[in-house]
């Protein structure tokens, strides 16, 4: 018996990322992985960085980088809003471990210059992310 | 002198053409970038429209009065981010927003972020207080610019710099129509009272002021992104018009002309023949 889906859309600034039913979504939020089922209740969290993984109405799983922005449960409805949210297949491994190194030389020479160190990290954590997605 | 005029009508043909040729060319690169504009536009809807139910949502069930991005301050400095053109001769795209926005920040203690290089010039000769002018190009311009952007911007919200924030740009409605909007962004304006939300049962994993607090910079960055691309497809499509009426009254000119031309010729010929016939005569 195949299991109960939910319709699942997830958005990025500049595109529909995917917009269909799903079986089941796992996302990270700011307190940690969440996974959502359907007939979950109404529920709201903020994204943290990390890997995301869905799984479609085929029982097909995909992983992908997600980054910012939240997930929102209304009426059955599951909407992620992120600000990247990149399929595994889509990542560009080489482009991500330029970032990585650039942030970490970045984070380095900073140290602890609040706020550009703020953003280097966060590039980091999405550049690890992606590289993670990917393997 | 029928033949100077006849030079003079010749001259003025060429000029018109040559200007038909360049109003022409404009409309056809106007044509090709609106293909793209349009995509670019379409495919910025669906975040917006999301995002902007979310954190309606989440304003909604914001009890706590003292939420910063919900609650009006006393202070009544505003700021416009204002998305104009990167060039002219578009119709009335540029003139109508800077109308819409005089008529708007009429009286008020203004500051501005001008994006696109008519907007920065604009501001600078109306002499209005500029958060920054490195911003001249609204085409393709990326969703990490606005993030910048965005942050910039609630910078200067947090630090009180203004203490609202508005957004003025033109609406895409169809290729004919382009409306100038005005929109407040900060604070986040509450739902009117007595909008049924079923949200009440939500589970929010952080308060729901938290969680406003951490995807502000998000949603707003994405509302940018979406005001732009519209902007652009309006910018684009308003070119597109006034240059394809430039090009028929171009033509309507060239053809007015050929018609004076050849009578100019005619009249030229039937004067010679009368000359030459009446030289015979006598």
């Amino acid at each position: 018996m195949s299991m109960a889906t939910f319709h699942l859309q997830i958005v990025t600034p500049d595109r529909m990322v995917y917009d269909g039913q799903a079986e089941r979504v796992i996302v990270r939020t700011l307190r940690g992985d969440v996974c959502i089922l359907a007939r979950h209740i109404d529920y709201v969290a903020p994204l943290g960085i990390g890997e995301a993984r869905m799984t479609d109405a085929d029982g097909v799983t995909r992983v992908a980088a997600c980054s910012g922005g939240m997930i929102g449960v209304d009426s059955g409805e599951v909407r992620i809003m992120a600000t990247t949210f990149e399929w595994a297949d889509d990542i560009d491994l080489e482009r991500a471990q330029r970032a990585q190194k650039e942030a970490l030389e970045r984070l380095e020479a900073l140290k602890h210059e609040d706020r550009d160190f703020t953003i280097a990290e966060a590039k980091l954590k999405r550049a690890l992310a992606r590289i993670h997605a990917k393997e | 002198m029928a033949g100077a005029s006849m030079k003079d009508i010749k001259l003025r043909i060429r000029s018109v053409e040559s200007t038909m040729q360049i109003t022409k060319a404009m409309q056809l690169v106007a044509t090709s970038k609106l293909r793209r504009a349009k995509e670019r536009m379409e495919n910025s809807k669906p975040y917006k429209s999301i995002s902007t139910a979310a954190v309606a949502a989440a304003v909604a069930c914001c009890d706590d009065p003292s939420v910063p991005y919900v609650t009006p301050r006393a202070g009544k400095r505003r700021c416009y981010v204002l998305i104009a053109g990167d060039r002219g001769l578009a119709g009335g795209y540029n003139a109508n927003l800077f109308k819409a926005f005089s008529a708007h920040a009429e009286g008020a203690d203004v500051c501005a972020l001008p994006l696109g290089r008519k907007a920065v010039e604009r501001c600078h000769r109306l002499g209005i207080e500029t958060l920054s002018d490195d911003y001249p190009r609204v085409e393709g311009m990326s969703v990490g610019t606005c993030y910048h952007l965005a942050r910039l911007l609630l910078d200067g919200y947090d630090t009180e710099r203004y203490d609202e924030l508005w957004l003025v740009y033109t609406n895409f409605v169809s290729m004919m129509s382009q409306e100038v909007v005005i929109e407040q962004l900060l604070p986040v304006q509450r739902p009117p009272e007595g909008t049924p939300h079923t949200l009440v049962s939500t589970v929010y994993e952080l308060p729901p002021a938290e969680t406003l607090a951490h995807v502000l910079p998000d949603f707003l960055a994405g509302r940018l992104y979406s005001a732009l691309c519209d902007a652009f497809a309006s910018e684009v499509a308003a070119r597109r018009s006034a240059m394809d009426s430039a090009t028929k009254n171009a033509g309507e000119m060239i053809s007015d002309l050929k018609l004076r031309y050849n009578r100019a010729r005619q009249g030229a010929i039937t004067q010679e023949i009368t000359e030459i016939v009446a030289g015979a005569e006598h």
